[in-house]
């Protein structure tokens, strides 16, 4: 079963967080289709948040197709949401830390390391939608 | 909130009737010793006049010093238990568990207060009425049952200072909210009010009855009066009662017409009966009398009953302020 | 929607100190609504006010419908946690229970007693022997045995590590998550953070009066924090409100309640979080004679 953290500091607001944190467990195989979320009552009894915020994380969940509400019976999982097979995460991360330990050897501090993944990042998504612009 | 009240109280109520306990059974012994002294007394002294036996000697020390201390229990009650009941929950905070559940201020405290008076009521006349067993014989000898300080300890007035103590305990409680305050002014209050009251209000409840006679002699009135004062008062209503200067029955020589000093300058124990009945005549002749007022042994009960009423009526005002006092100070 | 709590012009006064002055609130129905305010604002007063233990020298005060009395009826909705975790040291939790059970009318023990156990709080141990967060939950038990249909908590948490008061909000949290919407929460504390996960309305109290008193996202939006260089502040101060301002020898940090968009290019604008809301409104109420040090540096 999943849990969630909040993190007040985050700039995120809860629900979003939380709305988040679905995601991101459908995505690495955590949740799968016909899992039941926590209640809202066993989610704000670990966390601590007002239950109107964790309503609305659920709502907005089923509104993306990603759950559906059950009368009287609770939230389960529908669908999951666009990406790549949970598998791929592994194997892809797996790459990167073969890449990472290189950049390390190579002499490469954090800093450098994330500041690079952003410039190409940023480079990747520009030629993307150059790319796109030509194609439309 | 009964429930509440004996839960939170149950140990002190274990621990009083403990006390009681211990207490009666030394009352207890020690008057049944004292009984058996005075039922063998009794027939060597009605054969002779007057008992020679002094007051100290019928009854034991220990039930003495008891019967003495019991005049204490009521302010004792009044700081033990009167005092700490409002004012400790007051100060703890824990007025806030009980005001929060869906009892009133008023009934919580009505509750709480009327189970501690009864419980003051039931202790105070407890403990009088073994005291007032215990004095049976000294009663039956010395008839002291009226004077100061016996009145206090025997009958039915007990009762009304315990619960007056008490009364008086949780108001101060309700009104200082500190625990240690409430019983110092606990204890001053009540020792000033019983002071006032058996002072100066007692010899008052019912009008005293006023005996004249010839003013060398002297009147003892029937047994178990209260003698409120005696002495000899002139003509013009001046009372005479004792004093440093030189005298003669209590009349300074100063006031004696001079008529009279002539036949009374002399011990009037060596006159002969009818030099006494000369000077009796002449100082009666001016004026003179011998007076004693006392409150006659029938207003015993009466005045058991009147004090027991004033205290508890006291005990009564104190109630009503303190619910005012909770009811309206938001603690 | 209808309120659980409306206050008009209401104010407190003992004989010489003004407690609270025209305070005017209003809480929705199954909020939990935060009540900030510096010490000595009137938290508390206000909190018994609304129970029902305190009368108030003016103004009006409506709560769950009634008017608060000391009267079994509107006790019985009423669940009053004061400061300070009022329980007798002597007594056992499960006492306690006992004398819930014969002193109110409607009363939840089993559902009590299985909170407590779940938490692994002892039933039969003296509460003076329980711990500052187990104190607390046994509390909090007790108030909602009661089944209430308010509850006003001061200050509950102030004392308690963090781990307990993350417990206790999970708790209080998750009763109002099973309540279904019956349950009104005013909480009174120092701990912005918490509040900010817990509730969802907030009153700000500070010198005795309500500087504050809304929904919290709604709020939040109207409110931006405008930083730019130090210039006249006039043409904002017509268009919006200026709640507080922060001016040194060059720049102004400015608290605006927004009455449209801001139109000045100069200022840049950034979103406010709650602490930094309650801030400026705590420091915008502060006394004159303060105002000064919150000028850094300022030219004489």
């Amino acid at each position: 079963m999943i849990s969630f953290r909040v993190d007040g500091r985050s700039g995120v607001p809860p629900y979003l967080q939380i709305v988040q944190q679905v995601r991101q467990a459908l995505r690495m195989g955590v949740l799968s289709v016909g899992d039941q979320l926590p209640t809202v009552r066993e989610v704000v009894a670990e966390v601590a948040v007002n239950p109107n915020t964790v309503l609305k994380a659920y709502r907005d969940l089923e509104r993306e197709g990603l759950v559906e509400a059950r009368a009287g019976q609770g939230t389960f999982v529908r669908g999951r949401p666009p990406g790549p097979p949970p598998g791929t995460h592994s194997r892809l991360g797996r790459s990167l830390a073969r890449w990472v330990r290189e950049a390390r050897s190579a002499g490469l501090d954090d800093e450098s390391i994330e500041s690079l993944l952003r410039v190409t990042l940023r480079a990747d998504s520009a030629v993307r939608d150059s790319d796109s612009e030509e194609i439309a | 909130m009964t429930w509440l009240v004996w839960r939170q109280y149950r140990w002190q109520a274990a621990i009083a009737a403990l006390l009681l306990a211990v207490f009666a059974a030394v009352v207890i012994a020690t008057g049944l010793q004292m009984a058996a002294q005075w039922h063998s007394m009794l027939p060597a002294c009605t054969r002779s006049s007057p008992c020679s036996a002094t007051s100290a000697s019928l009854g034991s020390q220990v039930g003495h010093d008891l019967v003495v201390l019991s005049l204490a229990v009521p302010v004792i009650l009044g700081f033990l238990w009167g005092a700490p009941v409002v004012a400790h929950e007051l100060e703890t905070g824990t007025v806030n568990f009980a005001w929060a559940q869906s009892v009133t201020k008023t009934r919580w405290l009505l509750v709480k207060a009327g189970w501690l008076l009864l419980a003051a009521a039931v202790w105070g006349g407890a403990v009088g009425a073994l005291v007032t067993w215990w004095s049976g014989p000294r009663n039956a000898f010395y008839s002291e049952q009226f004077q100061p300080n016996y009145f206090d300890q025997q009958g039915i007035v007990p009762i009304g200072y315990a619960v007056f103590a008490t009364a008086l305990g949780i108001a101060a409680g309700a009104l200082t909210r500190r625990t240690l305050v409430a019983i110092a002014v606990t204890i001053g209050g009540f020792i000033g009010v019983r002071l006032l009251i058996s002072q100066t209000l007692r010899a008052h409840y019912m009008a005293a009855v006023t005996a004249y006679y010839n003013p060398l002699g002297y009147y003892s009135p029937p047994g178990g009066a209260w003698v409120l004062s005696t002495g000899v008062v002139d003509k013009y209503g001046h009372v005479f009662s004792g004093g440093s200067a030189p005298q003669v029955n209590g009349v300074p020589v100063t006031a004696i017409p001079a008529s009279c000093r002539g036949l009374l300058f002399r011990d009037l124990n060596t006159l002969s009966r009818g030099q006494v009945h000369q000077a009796v005549s002449c100082m009666q002749a001016s004026g003179f009398r011998g007076f004693t007022t006392y409150q006659p042994a029938s207003h015993y009960w009466p005045f058991q009953g009147i004090e027991t009423g004033i205290y508890l009526a006291l005990a009564a005002a104190l109630l009503a302020v303190t619910v005012l006092v909770i009811r309206h100070r938001d603690a | 929607m209808n309120t659980a709590i409306e206050t008009q012009g209401l104010s407190k006064r003992y004989r010489r100190v003004t407690a609270l002055s025209d305070c005017s609130i209003t809480v929705p129905e199954s909020r939990i609504c935060a009540l900030i305010g510096p010490n000595g604002a009137g938290k508390t007063t206000l909190l018994r006010l609304l129970a029902g233990l305190a009368r108030p020298t003016g103004g009006d005060v409506c709560v769950l419908g009634g008017t608060p009395r000391q009267d079994p009826e509107f006790l019985a909705g009423i669940g009053y946690l004061a400061q300070d975790i009022p329980l007798y040291r002597r007594l056992t939790a499960e006492d306690h229970l006992k004398a819930g059970a014969h002193l109110n009318p409607r009363w939840d023990g089993e559902s009590a007693r299985t909170r407590l156990r779940e938490l692994a709080i002892p039933l039969d141990r003296a509460a003076g022997t329980l711990s500052g967060g187990q104190r607390a939950q046994v509390a909090l038990a007790l108030t909602l045995a009661k089944r209430p249909r308010l509850l006003l908590l001061d200050e509950p948490v102030a004392a308690l590590d963090p781990l307990a008061r993350r417990h206790f909000l999970g708790t209080l949290t998750a009763a109002v998550a099973e309540s279904g919407g019956e349950l009104t929460v005013v909480l009174s504390s120092h701990l912005i953070a918490d509040l900010e996960r817990v509730c969802d309305h907030i009153v700000l109290l500070a010198e005795s009066r309500v500087q504050l008193c809304g929904d919290i996202d709604t709020l939040l939006a109207e409110h931006k924090v405008l930083v730019g260089a130090r210039k006249d502040t006039s043409a904002l101060e017509r268009a919006h409100t200026v709640v507080h301002a922060v001016r040194t020898a060059r720049q102004s940090t400015l608290l605006v309640r927004l009455d449209g968009p801001v139109l000045d290019p100069a200022y840049e604008v950034s979103d406010v979080n709650l602490e930094e809301l309650v801030l400026g409104y705590m420091g915008a109420s502060a006394a004159p004679a303060l105002a000064h040090l919150t000028a850094v540096g300022e030219d004489q």
